[in-house]
């Protein structure tokens, strides 16, 4: 669960917040877009939701956990139980798509043939297994998305965060990953994709945090998934 | 190798660094213990002898003399009376009146005769010699032993700073190499901190990799020290009371290691043993201001 209480965000070094006063609650297993114009806020909102930065004001609380007053050892574990996709990648050049792809698992502890085993169905999955033991520079932008979702599927996160996971994927890559964000809200798990692309939110009607110049401007709603997909028919 | 969980060291610089420091480090320790078995001596020396001048124009000299010296032998702890030959004595005095062959060809000048007196502990010379001849002039080489050990131990204190600046430079160098290398890595570091890695995973793969560098530098200086201290050690084997076997002339591959290993007879082996520590202290000195400096870094990350 995440759960957002009169949440301000100000970068240290910028003259004016750039979030305001966000109250949002999204439920454990619960799938949302984020959406918004660029500068909205919605990649501030993505760097708090994963502990790149804590709120300047307000109360922040994931998975149960207050983020506010969290220790460094309780940030470092909220850490592995959250996924991110980021727009930029973030995948360390001097090690092979395998590496990265396995570094959760390692950091978690686990054995090298559980993490071998679950980051080559992944990366399988994802049809990038053949570039495991390539270096993410000598990938294209679109290989490289998919090396960097399969870093936070491999977790099994209990969120999940996303920024424009599909601008580099080829439409039927895109419906199916989709797809798989949604097994993954049936097993349990919160979604949340922050996206430009309203083809794609026609698609997968579902609710959705709207960010306009860092506050909420909207957050729904039945009603709005219903007029999306009145629109889709 | 282990699988990464955290971006490694990147430095081609440090083992040179550490290799410059060692052998800086090596000299120094080298001197150091140089000084110390000098300061030893002189303080050795210096507090068992006493020198004891009698005057030429003093009456029946050669008579009172003898009896002085009978006198000294039943001195308790006097271990050795030995009187110098006017050779000796023209020897010692040289610096000051040149070359002699023959004290008469100086007119009014004639060599006092010179008593070099060791003892154990501290007997009251003084009042012994003056009660037997008092015109005899004592030498209290005490006191010149308490000058040259006050000495020594400068001496000492200046090559213990010297090791411990060295030390401290190798620290810093360690430590902005690593903070350079961490700088230069930020972004890999970012990536690994906020999937969740703990400060000292992080830290402990730097600073294993530093310490692995070092230990390689450390390594390297050592084995450029190695001909370095054994030249010295020879051109000071003469002045050492343990020569060991005389080096053999070095021509092939065979005697001159043979040579190096002699050489190596004459150093101390507290010497040998520090030395030897070396590439370990620069070792533990890397992997200590490498997990520093990253945990440091790492604090102003949430």
């Amino acid at each position: 669960m995440i759960r957002l209480l009169n949440v301000s965000m100000m970068p240290p070094g910028v003259g004016q917040p750039v979030l305001r006063n966000l109250t949002l609650t999204v439920a454990q297993g619960e799938f949302r877009w984020l959406l918004g114009p660029s500068g909205a806020g919605k990649s501030s909102l993505l760097r708090l939701l994963t502990l790149e930065t804590r709120p300047s004001a307000g109360q922040m609380d994931l998975l149960g956990m207050s983020v506010s007053q969290a220790s460094r050892a309780t940030l470092r574990n909220l850490r592995r139980r959250i996924g991110f996709v980021p727009q930029d990648y973030r995948l360390i050049g001097e090690w092979t798509v395998f590496d990265n792809v396995a570094l959760p698992l390692r950091l978690r502890g686990a054995s090298e043939r559980d993490t071998r085993r679950e980051a080559f169905a992944v990366l399988e999955w994802l049809d990038v297994a053949h570039l495991a033991d390539k270096r993410p520079g000598t990938l294209s932008g679109g290989e490289q998305q998919r090396a960097a979702i399969a870093r936070a599927l491999i977790g099994r996160p209990e969120i999940l965060l996303a920024d424009e996971p599909t601008n580099a994927l080829e439409d039927a890559q895109a419906r199916r990953l989709l797809a798989t964000f949604q097994e993954l809200v049936d097993m349990g798990t919160t979604v949340i994709v922050a996206t430009h692309n309203e083809a794609l939110v026609r698609e997968a009607p579902a609710a959705s945090i709207v960010l306009q110049d860092g506050t909420l401007a909207g957050a729904d709603t039945q009603d709005g998934i219903a007029a999306r997909r009145s629109d889709r028919a | 190798m282990s699988a990464p969980v955290s971006p490694g060291l990147r430095s081609g610089s440090l083992p040179l660094l550490v290799a410059l420091m060692t052998l800086l480090a090596g000299l120094s320790l080298a001197g150091l213990t140089g000084v110390q078995t000098l300061a030893e001596g002189w303080a050795g020396a210096a507090r068992n002898a006493t020198t004891i001048e009698i005057p030429s124009d003093t009456p029946q000299l050669e008579d009172r003399t003898r009896a002085l010296i009978q006198t000294l032998h039943k001195t308790p702890d006097i271990t050795t009376v030995r009187e110098l030959s006017p050779q000796q004595v023209q020897t010692l005095l040289a610096p000051w009146l040149g070359q002699v062959s023959d004290s008469g060809h100086l007119p009014g000048l004639s060599l006092p005769v010179v008593l070099i007196v060791a003892h154990t502990g501290t007997p009251d010379l003084g009042r012994v010699v003056h009660e037997a001849l008092p015109e005899a002039v004592v030498e209290e080489d005490r006191r010149w032993g308490e000058r040259l050990n006050g000495l020594g131990s400068s001496l000492v204190a200046c090559a213990w700073l010297a090791v411990s600046l060295i030390a401290a430079i190798a620290v810093l160098s360690v430590g902005m190499t690593v903070r350079r290398s961490v700088m230069a890595q930020r972004k890999a570091v970012e990536i690994v901190h906020f999937l969740g890695a703990g400060d000292v995973t992080i830290s402990s793969r730097i600073a294993g990799r530093a310490a692995l560098l070092s230990l390689a530098g450390g390594l390297a200086g050592l084995f450029f020290l190695s001909p370095v201290i054994t030249m010295l050690a020879r051109k000071l084997a003469p002045f050492s009371h343990d020569a060991g076997p005389a080096a053999l002339p070095a021509t092939t591959w065979q005697t001159m290691l043979a040579s190096w290993w002699n050489t190596l007879h004459v150093l101390p082996r507290l010497l040998l043993e520090e030395l030897g520590a070396l590439p370990l202290i620069a070792a533990c000195l890397g992997w200590l201001t490498a997990q520093t400096v990253v945990l440091v870094w790492l604090r102003r990350l949430p």
